[in-house]
């Protein structure tokens, strides 16, 4: 990793504290147990088929104002900033793309992970995330409307409580779309965690955690999906898994992830309606506001003639 | 590919092909073209191997060095792998051209090896805690005809079945740090079990179905391609095969490449389409590899490559 030497870096060897409380020695059955209590409720009140697209979302856009578009995306404890800028030409190109390309990168803030202080260089991580999200923005982009530029997308993730893929692809195609770049589809993105045969959508990071690490027993489900899609097509834009799988446990994954994606659809979509709404009324209300002002001037106006003539 | 130029009329040709499943060179759907390989070709490497499939020409080393384990997997040892793709393959690897493609291939490896039903790192842990063995797998591509993922991770796997890790004599605890005793003779040395270790099939999309190991002319009619990470059988790898009745394939990875999208039901065939695959793939990879070790062992090598 390349070492950022304004900074002060610390010994190159440290470790955090954390790795040797309690918290942290806790063997895989004890993650695994606390998890999930005897009524199949998770730890933050959910059960292990809800996804935080319905009460714990929030999202909004026009966080940034010099951005062309931006949005803000939260589920729950993660929390995501993107934003989009004008398309620029591509600089020091030796020969001409047909294609409008696409320039993603994604990183995290310092303070956003539970477990280490994230660099400020971007390591590997960040690095498979800006070409992940790229993966799955360009099938729902006109890139052929935009040939020779580049679209700048930058993520940056606040706080990060698992599954910052789905919500990075979730924010970067809200900001995609309150920038007015013309796409095929919106686009929404899910994950889920499979931990010893059991699945939990939409996962935190402890469970993201856990379903990475390898399990005592052999022979068991466990891994992680992101799925991105684009819902009205009916496509799979992205999908990446890792951990160990069988074919039935993928099957149904897929299934539940693209039932997932469908859901979080009508939360985009009101945002940007309302947008739309708002956008009208603004519009509205400066036309009265103008309409109020002219004629404040011409009763000013004929006010001045009369003076003059009497003058 | 540079300079391939494909009529319309050509394209609607392979895809009917594809469609029937047949394709131009007349192999079917999940059939791969002939490859040649080879193991133990670099002497200085812990275990090496050279594979050739059609163009496409893969040099892979594994060099094991010792070194202390991560803190929160004290009981692992760690495995690194690095891709080349040097000039020589392709005009376009010149400078930092190559140096995505390489992340890219490096990351996908990174990932299928990830979980230790793929690959077993207990197995290079020294003392626990204290000492572990670090494999570096260096892949060199010395040329570049297409479908480098599935060809160099079947040059990993076999360079990893044909790693030996020297056996470890005696350890001596003076104060915190360790002192080993690492055995001088060369053939006291135990063989790495890759039996499991995944392979890589990309699948590549071409009208409502897919294709593994695409010719050139059939990477251009397709826009996405999917790779499917399947952890191997370890029964093909062992002579004295102990049958698991119900064993099963798994994935351990699922990615990606390239700029278009995939209907859920093509997503679910390929998969089923990728494992099949693969596991002949396997079969075929663990017989050859097996074949080897026998000639090895009867000092009967017959070797074919250009590097002896």
């Amino acid at each position: 990793m390349p070492l950022d030497y304004r900074r002060f870096n610390g010994p190159e060897d440290s470790i955090p504290y954390n790795y040797y409380t309690k918290e942290y020695l806790k063997s895989y059955h004890e993650l695994h147990r606390e998890l999930i209590d005897e009524n199949g409720v998770r730890k933050d009140g959910r059960t292990l088929d809800e996804a935080r697209s319905l009460c714990m979302f929030f999202a909004r856009t026009d966080m940034i104002s010099q951005a062309k578009g931006s949005a803000y995306i939260e589920l729950k404890k993660t929390k995501v900033v993107c934003s989009v800028f004008d398309p620029r030409e591509i600089m020091h190109q030796n020969e001409f793309s047909a294609l409008g390309q696409l320039f993603c990168e994604v990183k995290f803030a310092p303070f956003s992970c539970p477990r280490q202080r994230r660099p400020h260089a971007p390591d590997a991580e960040e690095k498979a995330l800006s070409v992940a999200l790229r993966k799955a923005l360009e099938p729902t982009v006109c890139r052929h409307l935009f040939p020779n530029y580049q679209l700048d997308i930058f993520v940056y993730i606040l706080e990060h409580d698992g599954a910052c893929l789905a919500a990075a692809i979730n924010a970067a195609g809200l900001a995609l779309a309150d920038a007015a770049v013309p796409m095929y589809d919106i686009i929404t993105a899910c994950s889920l965690a499979v931990i010893g045969d059991q699945m939990f959508v939409d996962p935190t990071e402890a469970e993201e955690n856990l379903a990475i690490m390898n399990p005592e027993k052999d022979g068991i489900n466990n891994g992680l999906i992101t799925m991105a899609v684009m819902p009205e097509l009916r496509q799979i834009s992205d999908f990446r898994q890792i951990g160990s799988m069988d074919v039935n446990c993928i099957m149904k994954a897929t299934e539940v992830l693209q039932k997932e994606c469908e859901k979080i659809l009508p939360n985009i979509q009101q945002i940007l309606v309302l947008n739309v709404v708002n956008s009208f009324e603004q519009q509205k209300q400066l036309e009265k506001e103008a309409k109020e002002r002219e004629a404040a001037l011409n009763a000013k106006m004929e006010e001045w003639k009369t003076l003059l003539n009497a003058g | 590919m540079a300079g391939l130029l494909l009529s319309p009329t050509e394209k609607i040709y392979i895809l009917h092909g594809v469609q029937d499943d047949y394709r131009s060179d007349g192999r079917t759907n999940i059939d791969y073209r002939p490859m040649e390989l080879e193991t133990d070709v670099v002497s200085h490497a812990s275990g090496s191997a050279r594979l050739r499939l059609a163009n496409t020409d893969i040099l892979v080393g594994v060099k094991t060095e010792i070194d202390v384990p991560k803190p929160d997997n004290p009981g692992l040892g760690k495995i690194d792998f690095f891709v080349d793709c040097s000039a020589n393959a392709t005009p376009e690897f010149e400078g930092r051209g190559g140096e995505q493609l390489a992340n890219n291939i490096s990351n996908m490896l990174q990932r299928a090896y990830n979980s230790s039903q793929a690959f077993d790192l207990k197995q290079l842990c020294i003392l626990e805690g204290k000492q572990c063995w670090k494999l570096y797998v260096d892949i060199l591509i010395l040329e570049c005809g297409g479908n480098l993922c599935d060809a160099v991770s079947l040059a990993v796997k076999a360079a990893l079945f044909n790693t030996r890790i020297p056996f470890v004599k005696a350890a001596l605890m003076d104060g915190g740090s360790v002192d080993f005793q690492l055995s001088d003779d060369p053939y006291d040395c135990k063989l790495l079990e890759a039996g499991t270790a995944p392979l890589l099939v990309t699948l590549c999309k071409i009208g409502d179905k897919c294709v593994v190991d695409p010719s050139a002319e059939e990477e251009s009619c397709s826009v996405i391609s999917l790779i499917v990470g399947i952890t191997g059988n370890p029964k093909y790898y062992s002579k004295d095969a102990i049958e698991t009745p119900n064993f099963k394939c798994k994935c351990s990875t699922i990615g990606m490449n390239g700029p278009g999208s995939v209907a859920p039901e093509t997503f679910k065939n390929a998969i089923n389409q990728g494992i099949i695959a693969a596991n002949s793939l396997d079969e075929a990879l663990g017989r050859a590899l097996l074949r080897e070790r026998q000639e090895c062992n009867n000092f009967k090598k017959n070797s074919y490559g250009f590097l002896k």
